[in-house]
């Protein structure tokens, strides 16, 4: 990990990469003012769509927009392929340790992944031993958040295996950027990403459960309106054709899930769930859930619907547990990670500790059930109180936070007031896993746009940019 | 569908008209406030028009003086009264985004820049001419959704719930202009006929924006046995009792076309329709016409509660 | 032995409830020690009930009822022959892996009254199941003196009023099969919670919980610290699972206030 950030669009020499050559000449072409009409076209165009985020802790219809950069990023075809590789293999490796930590758990027999780290794990679901979900899928829909530090050297910071949100704001980007600056994707042949709703809806129909004559009934249920991500929720129904649902609307008699519609009771098969597990079924899970469907675990054990993702995905994706993603892929694939990992500091370990404790300033610390960039502090940014209450928290609770080096991020050419400077930037690709693993080539960046600035986090001020992989 | 779909078209619908209708009374009664001083004192005026929209019980808790400031505040921004115009919208804007994926992106872009707009005025900031600008504003609004409603919507189900909530709380709300007369401004019986009453009849024709299409229908002076008839049996005139019953009837025999059943609704409209069929204007005098209005608003509230059951509403 | 089971249970759901679920425990399966002979659940919904294994390998049904009545009565009859192999049950094919029982649950806490005299001892080989025995006894001592204290804890999910005599026994039996449990989780022994029947010296067959520990040679083996033995052919297991909260007899939605359970259990 070198100092320097990786600038995705110039060489060292200052010559523009290869992939950003159009890009550069279009810029060029550009009458003054143009780039900052079409930044205002964009947020006019985001906020009559209604693509807003809830922000946590304020009042109701304080709804936020995400700040949409207008300048592309952009990646060559083999520096997909080789990611992509990378992604699958760890997607692949993943879904295989969640089938045998709810079977058998031979990868703890092995004594490979510390028995307790599962076992004692809050994200580890107990009731979901011994099921055998659809095509052995528990995590369906995954987003990899991922960052860059060369030409190809990625690492992964975290898989989110349980409901990864944004998938939304890729596809509005780029229905933008199509109506921004239609003349650059004349130059440039771009991968669509387009299909991905389509794509959704197949992955869900490939594991519907068994005996589903037909198409299979497909919904999505949300928490609803004042869920952040509800725009996402309903946006993701509305392109692929499913109900909308709320717990409310869902109800589970003889052992089976139904939906009330206007008629009466309709059968589902199906359900994208964007309700967390604690509150998906107050039968089973947290009592005091009004978002969830009582007995809907039970209907899914019993074997008459499919959860998308599967209760219990948790466990793979956990903070502590990511450090062994590397031994994990070589258990089930017999293969060598191809992405990289972060390598991470266990605060419960004294040397460990003693070393994190005297090198806050230069290291990041994430609390290990923290989400969004709450409870973060990133060490290079961080003030001497910021750290004083980092160390009394670790000491305090050693086994509550994960730390690691600071990355130096890589950078993307980036509208800002004065025009257009890198900024830090990282990248979440999509993957869909049902009859076989596809992954949208594209993804949602997120970058930075304060100078300097490590924390993408839209809750943190961060924006978004297209992501464009290029066709060979 | 799913009930609650059907459910939040319906309100989404209600909503709008009654923002729409809010403006609507308060107009009057802000008129009147201004200019019918020789009948009663502005704030007479305020409170009877609070009264018909049944919103002076909240308002009395939070003012001790009906003023034209304090009740502009409370019927148009006002967030604990839950039927301002801002919690109309709000309400109407919270049912779109529950139903965001059932709505056309012209009626979904009616309601969310109608919110938008709404929510960045400063109340303080209204008065005066501003305050008539933003009552006409708010109709505008009304009309906005309704075109695309009209426009863009698939003629299904969808549709049929939307009308439905549209023209029953039109009902309703005309229904309740119409009371106005009868709460306050009737008992000093030497007045009835006088300059002073047809100068609130004026009123009541305006709420309901009939004081001019009035006079191409009847040619003739207002006059109580008109007005009546004109707000409650005309069939071509758009917010009369007649008419709103009418696309009641239109759209639930539509929701019968695509289900293929009748409902509870049925009866509930039947019955509503019943209480209009050999109405004429004597035989409602007669009867007394806060008698019938009572009872029409009754048995109009009943349409919500038989189509909540019949279409699994909750 | 042939034991006969009758069990009544009812449980308050409300007036006006629309919709009511309920997940049922109250299945035994056939083992080493056991075999059906004839069971039957009667409670409204049951015919239509989805039946299935949860994730302790138990056989357990959800039920569902549209406006069910206020008080929701489950009967529960059956025949069950048992054999006595002092209370040793051995590996289950299909049972999650034994290691998942060394997992902490909120009832089931390590006391230390209890443990520490164990700390150092062996804990695997024939020392074991020794210490095993040695550590139900210390139960007995620790827990029996005080019974009424840790009643109410023990019901786990619903708070059940103990209105019969036998309600109070199974609450103790609970206390005790946790404590036993915290303590070999304590002790790093896999150990689970059980709910079964009881019929003992011919009486009526009663509603009762235990516990097993597991032993690498012999695999699970029952030790209930309320009567002070390994279970014989007078226990017949239902359900297992991590605690009394992870394995109640009957779970249900709505929750109101203040459902009331009652367990009543009638044998011949």
């Amino acid at each position: 990990m070198s100092a320097t950030p990786f600038d995705e669009m110039h060489n060292a020499d200052g010559s523009v990469r290869e992939p950003y050559l159009i890009l550069e000449e279009w810029l060029k072409e550009q009458p003054p003012q143009a780039l900052s009409l079409m930044s205002n076209d964009a947020e006019s165009l985001f906020r009559r769509l209604g693509i807003t985020f809830a922000v946590y802790g304020s009042n109701e219809g304080s709804e936020k927009l995400i700040p949409f950069d207008i300048i592309p990023r952009i990646v060559s075809a083999i520096e997909w392929r080789k990611l992509s590789k990378g992604i699958e293999q760890r997607v692949r490796a993943l879904n295989a340790f969640l089938h045998d930590i709810y079977h058998r758990q031979e990868i703890l027999k092995a004594g490979r992944v510390p028995e307790k780290l599962i076992l004692n794990n809050s994200a580890f679901c107990p009731e979901m031993m011994g099921l055998d979900p659809a095509r052995g899928v528990y995590s369906h829909i995954i987003g990899v958040d991922m960052v860059r530090v060369g030409p190809d050297d990625w690492y992964v910071l975290e898989d989110n295996l349980r409901t990864p949100s944004g998938v939304s704001y890729m596809l509005e980007n780029r229905e933008a950027m199509l109506q921004l600056a239609p003349e650059l994707f004349q130059r440039y042949k771009v991968a669509s990403v387009e299909t991905y709703p389509e794509t959704l809806r197949r992955t869900m129909e490939s594991v519907a459960p068994a005996g589903v004559n037909g198409a299979p009934n497909l919904v999505v249920l949300t928490p609803g309106i004042h869920n952040s991500a509800y725009f996402e929720h309903s946006f993701l129904a509305d392109q692929m054709g499913a109900e909308l649902c709320e717990g409310q609307d869902l109800f589970v008699e003889n052992g089976k899930v139904y939906m009330r519609t206007t008629t009466g009771p309709e059968r589902v098969d199906v359900i994208y769930r964007r309700i967390d597990d604690d509150f998906l079924d107050p039968l089973t899970f947290r009592p005091d859930s009004m978002l969830g469907v009582p007995g809907l675990f039970d209907a899914y054990r019993a074997g008459t619907v499919t959860l998308v993702n599967a209760p219990g995905t948790g466990i793979a994706d956990d903070k502590a547990v990511y450090t062994y993603v590397p031994e994990i892929i070589e258990f089930y694939l017999g293969e060598k990670a191809l992405l990289k990992n972060v390598p991470t500091y266990n605060c419960t370990d004294l040397d460990q500790r003693a070393y994190v404790l005297e090198h806050l300033q230069e290291l990041v610390v994430k609390e290990v059930h923290g989400s969004g960039g709450y409870g973060m502090m990133v060490g290079p940014a961080s003030t001497k109180a910021m750290r004083e209450e980092f160390r009394r928290k670790i000491l305090a609770r050693p086994d509550n936070y994960i730390v690691q080096p600071t990355l130096a991020l890589s950078t993307c050419p980036t509208f800002v007031d004065r025009g257009i400077a890198p900024r830090h930037v990282d990248l979440r690709p999509y993957v869909l896993v049902g009859d076989d693993i596809r992954i949208t080539p594209g993804g949602l960046t997120r970058v930075a746009l304060k100078k300097g600035s490590l924390v993408v986090n839209s809750s943190q001020g961060g924006g978004t940019k297209d992501t464009w992989v290029l066709e060979e | 569908m799913l009930g609650r779909t059907a459910q939040n078209l319906f309100w989404l619908s209600r909503y709008i008209e009654r923002a729409e209708n809010m403006a609507r009374m308060f107009e009057v009664g802000y008129r009147m406030s201004l200019t019918s001083r020789r009948e009663g004192s502005a704030s007479e005026h305020l409170i009877s028009m609070m009264q018909a929209a049944e919103v002076d019980e909240g308002f009395n808790l939070k003012y001790k003086q009906a003023d034209v400031n304090a009740v502009a505040h409370y019927m148009l921004f006002d967030e604990e009264n839950y039927s301002s115009v801002r919690s109309c919208l709000l309400a109407a804007r919270t049912n779109a985004r529950s139903v965001r994926t059932a709505l056309t992106l012209d009626m979904w872009e009616s309601i969310n820049s109608a919110w938008l707009e709404f929510s960045a005025i400063r109340p303080r900031d209204v008065n005066g001419a501003k305050l008539q600008e933003l009552l006409g504003w708010i109709k505008q609004v009304s009309h906005r959704y309704r075109g695309a409603l009209l426009s863009t919507f698939l003629r299904d189900s969808g549709y049929a719930f939307s009308q439905l909530g549209n023209f029953v709380e039109r009902a309703d709300n005309t229904a309740r202009i119409l009371d106005m007369k009868y709460y306050v401004l009737l008992p000093r019986a030497s007045l009835v006929g006088s300059d002073v009453d047809v100068a609130q009849w004026t009123m009541i024709l305006r709420a309901a924006s009939a004081h001019r299409s009035y006079r191409h229908v009847y040619h003739d002076r207002y006059k109580a046995w008109n007005i009546a008839d004109y707000l409650i049996l005309r069939s071509e005139m758009p917010r009369s009792l007649s008419f709103c019953v009418d696309w009641i009837n239109r759209t639930i025999d539509m929701l019968e076309d695509i289900y293929g059943t009748r409902t509870k609704g049925h009866d509930a409209a039947d019955s509503v329709t019943a209480l209009l069929a050999d109405a004429t204007v004597d035989r409602i005098f007669e009867y007394g016409l806060h008698e019938f209005l009572t009872e029409f608003i009754h048995r109009n509230n009943q349409i919500t509660e038989a189509l909540a059951e019949s279409y699994n509403f909750y | 032995m042939l034991i006969t089971i009758r069990h009544k249970l009812s449980l308050t759901l409300g007036p006006g409830i629309v919709r009511s679920v309920q997940h049922v425990l109250l299945t035994p399966q056939a083992g080493p020690a056991q075999t059906v002979r004839e069971w039957a659940i009667d409670m409204p919904g049951f015919a239509d009930a989805a039946s299935f294994l949860d994730g302790f390998g138990n056989r357990a049904q959800l039920v569902s009822q549209h406006r069910p009545e206020a008080e929701l009565v489950v009967s529960v009859s059956g025949v069950v022959e048992t054999i006595d192999r002092n209370g040793v049950i051995g590996r289950v094919a299909g049972e999650p892996p034994p290691t998942l029982y060394r997992r902490p649950s909120p009832l089931a806490k390590a006391a230390g009254a209890i443990t520490s005299k164990f700390r150092s001892g062996p804990k695997g080989g024939q020392g074991r199941i020794a210490l095993l025995h040695d550590l139900m006894a210390r139960v007995e001592e620790v827990v029996g003196g005080t019974p009424q204290q840790t009643q109410s804890q023990s019901q786990g999910g619903q708070s059940q009023s103990q209105s019969q005599g036998e309600a109070v026994t199974a609450a103790a039996a609970a206390d005790f099969a946790h404590a036993f449990i915290g303590a070999a989780r304590g002790l790093e022994i896999p150990a689970r919670y059980v709910t079964g029947y009881v019929a003992e010296h011919g009486e009526d067959a009663y509603w009762h919980a235990w516990a097993e520990a597991w032993d690498e040679g012999l695999g699970w083996i029952g030790f209930d610290p309320t009567l002070g033995y390994c279970p014989t052919d007078k226990h017949v297991r239902v359900a297992v699972g991590l605690d009394a909260g992870s394995v109640p007899p009957v779970r249900s939605v709505p929750v109101i206030a203040a459902p009331v359970v009652e367990l009543t259990v009638a044998g011949q």
